[in-house]
């Protein structure tokens, strides 16, 4: 019980090592963004799994944050990251497609959400 | 030179804080003082959480000043950023951006849950961690979110004032009938103390932790509305 919940513990220290590598990685703010996001979310998630391993009782209040991580986490990064294309940050060299611009374009004005 | 002198920088702030780790001996027993609280408070206020026992009965004045700095900071945002009108914002030819779906959609989700959230740390300040300033600070918190996601939401200021004062009435009202009923301004035991660890314990411990998370909670969000502007 207790070496499932450390290594449920142990892989979210992963992931959330990973994320924070990709952090300083990364080449542009976008993909920094997503870097961030998709491991820690699951990082956290992880940890908490494996908290709830080692404390039964917390299950519940472990699920409600792993909930709450869920509901705000991407949620906040979409923000970010949405805000940092309306004022056109500028993307690493190497990004082929700017779907968003293009969509924009398309219908006409600079921006949608 | 830089990267020398930067590298003396380091070791001088590792020598530092060798010192303080090296230095640092875990207390192997408490104080006589937190002694006597950690003995008093369950026993005398029937409350298991004794900092919100300490800073609600003991230190109850210095709550209602802590309470009363914070009413002179709302007071103080809202004269210098109050009283201008709003439109001048938005300039012409530029409409501001539409807020994102997914980000106001979000919002309606997790709101409730931190007001919820709010309202749990501030019912339980008796007994676990949190309180009312704590409380209250989180629902500002989720007042912050509801503007930033939803930019329309008008705050009704008339009526946050209202209650934000009348909270303030009732917490030194409370603290009267304590001079009045029991020991001294702002005593707790002017209510039965009840059944030890229950949600409806501690005397006038709930009443005042809630009183102070509506308070907070109505100010910080004033605070808040006012630098949106």
């Amino acid at each position: 019980m207790e070496l499932t919940g450390s290594i449920l513990v142990l892989t979210g220290a992963f992931f959330l090592f990973s994320a924070g590598l990709g952090l300083l990685r990364m080449p542009d703010t976008f993909t920094r963004i997503q870097a961030g996001t998709k491991a820690s979310t699951l990082g956290n998630i992880l940890v908490l799994a494996g908290l709830g391993f080692y404390h039964p009782d917390w299950a519940l209040k472990l699920l409600v944050v792993a909930y709450f991580v869920l509901m705000t986490n991407p949620l906040s990064s979409h923000a970010l990251s949405r805000a940092a294309h309306a004022i056109r940050t500028p993307m690493a060299p190497s990004t082929m497609v700017d779907a968003l611009r293009e969509e924009g374009d398309r219908q006409g004005n600079g921006d949608v959400s | 030179m830089k990267a020398a002198s930067s590298l003396l920088a380091v070791l001088l702030f590792g020598a530092v804080f060798a010192g303080i780790v090296g230095g640092y001996g875990e207390r192997e027993s408490v104080s006589a003082l937190a002694e006597q609280y950690l003995a008093m408070v369950p026993r005398e206020l029937g409350a298991p959480n004794v900092v919100t026992g300490i800073l609600i009965t003991y230190r109850g004045f210095d709550t209602l000043g802590e309470v009363a700095v914070l009413f002179m900071v709302a007071a103080g945002v809202g004269v210098l950023l109050g009283g201008k009108d709003t439109t001048t914002a938005s300039e012409p030819g530029r409409e501001p951006r539409r807020p994102s779906e997914l980000v106001g959609n979000g919002a309606e989700i997790t709101l409730p849950l931190i007001f919820l959230f709010g309202a749990y740390v501030i019912k339980n300040g008796h007994l676990s961690a949190g309180g009312g300033f704590q409380g209250g600070a989180v629902v500002a918190s989720g007042t912050m979110l509801l503007m930033l996601a939803l930019p329309a939401t008008k705050l009704n200021h008339g009526f946050l004032g209202v209650t934000e004062s009348l909270a303030g009435v009732v917490y030194v009202g409370i603290g009267i009938l304590g001079l009045v009923f029991a020991a001294g301004f702002l005593d707790s035991h002017i209510l039965p103390l009840g059944e030890f660890g229950t949600l409806i314990s501690a005397g006038a411990i709930p009443v005042i932790s809630a009183l102070l998370g509506v308070k907070v909670g109505a100010e910080l969000s004033v605070i808040i509305d006012r630098f949106r502007n």
